[in-house]
Order: structure tokens, then sequence, then C-alpha cells
């Protein structure tokens, strides 16, 4: 471990105040011993860096799927107090609430006897990789409701249940969005888009619930051993990317306006309250919106699909829940013993909120809020619940995948798509992507293993294993 | 090609060069076109760009910027350049064709351009650009 961190617990590190000039509170990271031997020494900096930020309360946060990032760590959370706090783009990142859903189906795997069929059929259906336009025509005045109303536009629209709504993170929508401060060119980049999947990391999974790792919480989120599920996983699209880069430039200005001095010029932010950080953040709100509203279009796509397919009912696919991994919001967290509005980024980590919270929707609530660790093509993925534990430890909220350990280029030198095709073909999952290179840039190899990210969270109990759920099929952008 | 991909863990990195500052802009807009799509040489459709900016960075990254945001939203893939740059401004023709999702939809979506590691220099007679792509 890099000189100057402390280890306070098996799992838990403390970078002290004093590692980097002007850190105000200290850094905290969560990680097991094999993790600590792939970590980047850029990323425990750029949590040191975090902790100088104004208004920052109690810790800068990392998950064990810690890494190196723009201007914030992927991984990281940190909450700002809204009289003092700053917002960031940089502790959001630029796929503006990239996130999972989770659709189970009354299916098991003696039903897909015909699977690649089915892939095929989910390829054709659901727009994936670069230059995909939507299925769905959007109008501007569509686009323009869509930022206003997430998910819920798209189910008013006929795209969903209102049940849906319940099972998504916000329920599918920030009432804080604004399209005011939402660029044309984001505008013409987002209407096109609408219901697409995109590439890079994105996919859409067939999955077959594995192991059950509490019986009672399965019970609850509607999940069983032998049942196959659909995750979803993809985020704001061109919008959202456009938002940031946009946002990027007036905070730049902003951060020097309000005399905001940084350790890295990629941390720039504005303070909560002032006009360009109410800009941002009402924007950020909107792009969210979009994604929700473009997972909850690709869903509805998903669901014809196995409705045709396997003669079932719409709502035989059903929303388990719905998360977001790249967000900015302002909740309520106790802070010493008081209770604090706060503006909490989470940055490549999911919202992980315990039994009874409000926010949990009732069916849920004793058990608390359902967390989707998808794993990358070919690895498991996971289901955990949120703990009371990372109430008090990290604002409600946990670690959200495994995290890239090889450059896209070194597994395109190293790894060959068609072999990895043929690999997980054999291990019975069946990929389908627009080119071998997207496969081998994304192989399972060139991640770290999510077993060991999701075991870390366990055991420190900032969320609790629930499912294991292994990839059948993927749709790959 | 006159380009080449260098690592990096989560984005795509890249160095261009060209015997003129012009040239680097015009070779680095084809070769984001060539790492998203497959190859071409189409010169049906055409765009024309025209920006300025305070420095010559700060010029390339508007100018990609600009072509990226052409070939997505007007769903062009461009296969040439032809860039001319005078003080702090920038004229720009572009040239190529539509979009075929079975011919071109192969590699990986870049969503911007990065500030972060942005740079010019020379290299012997060369000019050389560096950059990330966010995909």
């Amino acid at each position: 471990m890099k000189e100057g961190v402390k280890r306070i617990g098996e799992f838990e590190w403390e970078v002290p105040v004093g590692y980097t000039a002007g850190m105000r509170v200290p850094g905290r990271f969560f990680l097991s011993e094999a993790l600590a031997a792939e970590l980047e020494e850029g990323a425990i900096d750029q949590l040191a860096n975090v902790a100088t930020m104004p208004g920052i309360v109690k810790y800068s946060l990392a998950m064990p799927d810690i890494h190196w990032g723009y201007g914030f760590p992927i991984g990281g959370v940190a909450a700002f107090g809204m009289e003092n706090g700053v917002i960031s783009p940089g502790g959001v990142g630029f796929d503006i609430n990239c996130g999972v859903r989770l659709l189970t189906t009354p299916l098991s795997q003696r039903d897909l006897k015909k699977k690649g069929e089915l892939i095929e059929r989910l390829y054709e259906a659901v727009p994936t990789g670069v230059g995909a336009k939507g299925g769905i025509k959007l109008s501007n005045r569509d686009l323009d409701e869509i930022m206003l109303e997430g998910a819920a536009w798209a189910v008013n629209h006929g795209y969903g249940l209102p049940e849906d709504l319940v099972h998504c993170e916000e329920n599918g929508h920030m009432k804080e969005a604004s399209a005011k401060d939402v660029s044309q060119k984001a505008r013409q980049r987002g209407v096109p888009q609408g219901g697409t999947l995109g590439s890079g990391n994105h996919f859409l999974e067939i999955q077959e619930v594995r192991e059950i790792y509490d019986e009672v919480a399965a019970k609850v989120f509607g999940i069983a051993r032998g049942q196959i599920c659909v995750m979803i996983h993809c985020g704001s699209r061109g919008l959202g990317h456009q938002v940031c880069t946009d946002h990027l430039k007036v905070l730049e200005g902003a951060t020097k306006k309000y005399g905001i001095s940084l350790p890295d010029r990629q941390l720039a932010c504005a303070p909560i309250n002032s006009p360009e950080g109410r800009a941002y953040f009402s924007a950020m709100a909107a792009s969210a919106n979009y994604a929700w509203a473009n997972r909850q279009l690709i869903a509805d796509m998903t669901r014809k699909v196995f409705q045709e397919f396997f003669g079932l009912k719409y709502e035989d696919l059903r929303l388990m829940y719905d998360v977001a991994h790249n967000v900015a919001k302002i909740e309520e967290h106790s802070v010493n013993g008081k209770r604090m509005k706060l503006c909490v980024h989470r940055k490549g980590a999911t919202r992980a909120f315990g039994p009874e919270s409000p926010d949990v929707p009732s069916d849920y609530a004793r058990v608390g809020q359902p967390v989707i660790i998808p794993g990358s093509m070919g690895a498991p993925s996971f289901v955990l619940h949120g703990t009371e534990k990372a109430m008090e430890a990290t604002f409600g909220s946990t670690c959200h995948g495994a995290g890239r350990l090889t450059s896209r280029t070194q597994a395109k030198k190293h790894i060959h798509g068609r072999e990895i095709r043929d690999d997980l073909l054999k291990r019975g999952v069946y990929v389908r992507a627009p080119s071998w290179g997207s496969i081998a840039e994304e192989a399972p190899e060139v991640y770290k293993p999510s077993e060991e990210v999701v075991r870390v969270v366990h055991e420190v109990g900032i969320s609790r294993l629930v499912a294991r759920l292994e990839p059948l099929g993927v749709i790959k952008g | 090609m006159p380009y080449e991909e260098l690592p990096h863990t989560a984005d795509i990195r890249v160095r261009v060069w060209a015997g003129s500052m012009e040239g680097l802009f015009a070779e680095a807009a084809v070769a984001m076109n060539r790492i998203m799509y497959a190859p071409c040489q189409g010169e049906g459709v055409s765009e024309s760009v025209s920006l300025n900016a305070e420095d010559i960075e700060a010029l390339l990254h508007d100018f990609l910027s600009e072509v990226l945001f052409l070939s997505e939203v007007r769903g062009v893939v461009f296969c040439s350049a032809e860039v001319r740059i005078e003080g702090g401004s920038l004229n720009a023709i572009l040239r190529g064709e539509p979009f075929d999702r079975r011919r071109h939809g192969c590699g990986p979506e870049i969503k911007g351009i990065s500030y972060y590691g942005l740079r010019i220099y020379k290299r012997d007679e060369d000019y050389v650009m560096e950059a990330i792509f966010d995909i």
C-alpha cells in the first residue's frame, strides 16, 4: 500500500488529513489484500484531492472497485453541505445516470432451448453500438418532457407499467430537472438516441439466478434459484456526455470566479447554490431522467420480444429494480449525530439505502433497497441489499461493478474476439456484438473479479449479498 | 494511416502526426472516424466547420468535438478533411458517406474529446497530437 495510507480494519483503509495539502477531512476506502495489489496509486491521490474540496463532510470515500477517473476516482462517494459545499461534474462522470435494471421472468433454463434465436431477436429489437438510432422516434417536445419526467414519460406513453416506476431509484425521475441549461447540441444528440443501448461496457444480458445467499431478501425481491432474468446496463448516451462537457467549461470559470483553490483542474466545481452550480445540477438531473426513460424504453422492447417469443404476458417481466451508478443527489444523512441535507456525489457507486428508509419502495422496506452489480461480459452479476451500516459509514452507498484491469488496446492486441466468443459459447454464454473488436475490448479477463468486489462490501456490511446471477446470453454495443 | 493507439485503461488514447498543422487537424478528424467506424472512401456528403478558439489545443479540441457532433447527429462517416487555420480561426470541409450500421457499425462509440491529456508538439519535421477520446 502507498506510504501514508493507514490500515484501520481488515478491509478498511484511511488516508489521513495532511496526505495532500489542504485536505479538510480524511479519506476512507475499502479493499481486500487481493484488490489492494491491483490498486492504481493515482486513484488514492484523487481520493485525497477530493477531500480538499469546500464543504465536504465526514470522509472522501471510495468503494472496493476504486480506480483512476476524471478528477474524482471511479468508485468515489463524496457528500457536501448545502450551505458551504460544492457540486462537481467530475464527481458524477460523463455518462450521467449510467445504471442498471433487472427484469425477472417466470422462465427457467429449460425454456431457453432456442437461446441463440432469442438473442438474435433481441439484437434486432434493441439498437446497439456506434451510430445506433432509436427504435422510438422522439420529437423535440418529447425530449423536453422526457428530461422533466424521466421513466414516467415512457410509462405514460405506453412503454411500461405504472408499478415499474415504484421500483426505480427516485421513482425514475429527479424532480430538480430543468431543460433550460441543456444546450442545443445536447438536445440534438439526445433526440435520435432515445431507446438505444450504446457501446463500450453497456449490455443487455439474459441471466440465470444460480445462487441465493439470503432466502428472505430474495423472496421479498421476487427472485428464486433457477429463474431467468434480464439485466439492462446503459446510461444517458450522447446527451449526458454533452451536458457534462458543456458544464465543465462553465464550472472551470466558476472555480476561479468563486476563488476555489483545487489541486487538480479536473475537480472544477461551483457552490451548490451558485447560478453555475444550480445550472449544472438541473441539467444533470434532466440527463439522469433521460437515462431512466432510456432504460425504460429498452425494457419495453425486451418485454415485447419475450411476449412474442415465449407467449408470455407483458407484465410477466417484472421490474425488480433500477439503480443509478453516476449521479449527484440531495439527500438527508446523519453527520456526527446531526441530520444534514447534503449533495451526495456517487461516481461509479450505487445507492444502498437500508431497511425502513423512506426512499425504499414499501414492498422492499423491511429488507432495504436492492443493489444491482453488473458483471462484465461473461462474468457473474449480483443482487445485494442496502444496510443500516451503509447509512452510517458511506452515506448509504456501495460498489458498482468490477473496474478494468487492462486497456482496450492491450485487450485487442492479446485477446481475439472470435476466441472469446467461442470460449463463452462453450460455457453456455451466447454473445452477439457488432464486431470481434468490441467483444475483445470487453473480454472477462480485462476486468477485476466482481466476486471479490462484492465480497468486500458484504464483509464490511455496506450491503449484503442476496443472489448471484450467471450470464447465458449477451448483447453488446 | 498516420496514427496509433496508446495504452489507456478505460478510454482511447491516440497519437496522430502529419507534415503540417493543418494536415494534423485533418488526420486527427479522419483517425477519430476510423477508430469508431470501418475504413471509408466516400466523398458524397460534405459538411463545413468554422471555429475560433483562444489557443491551438482549444481549437483542436473544439474542432474534433464538432466533427464528432456532426458525425453523430447527421449520421455521416467522414473519410477526408481539408482544414485551413489562420490565427485563432479554423475553416474546414469534411467529406464522407452516410453511416450504414452493417458496414460501419463495428467500433467503439466515442462520446467526447477529453481536455485532459490533449497536447500538440513537434517531433522532427512532424506535427504530433495526443488526445484521449472518452467512450
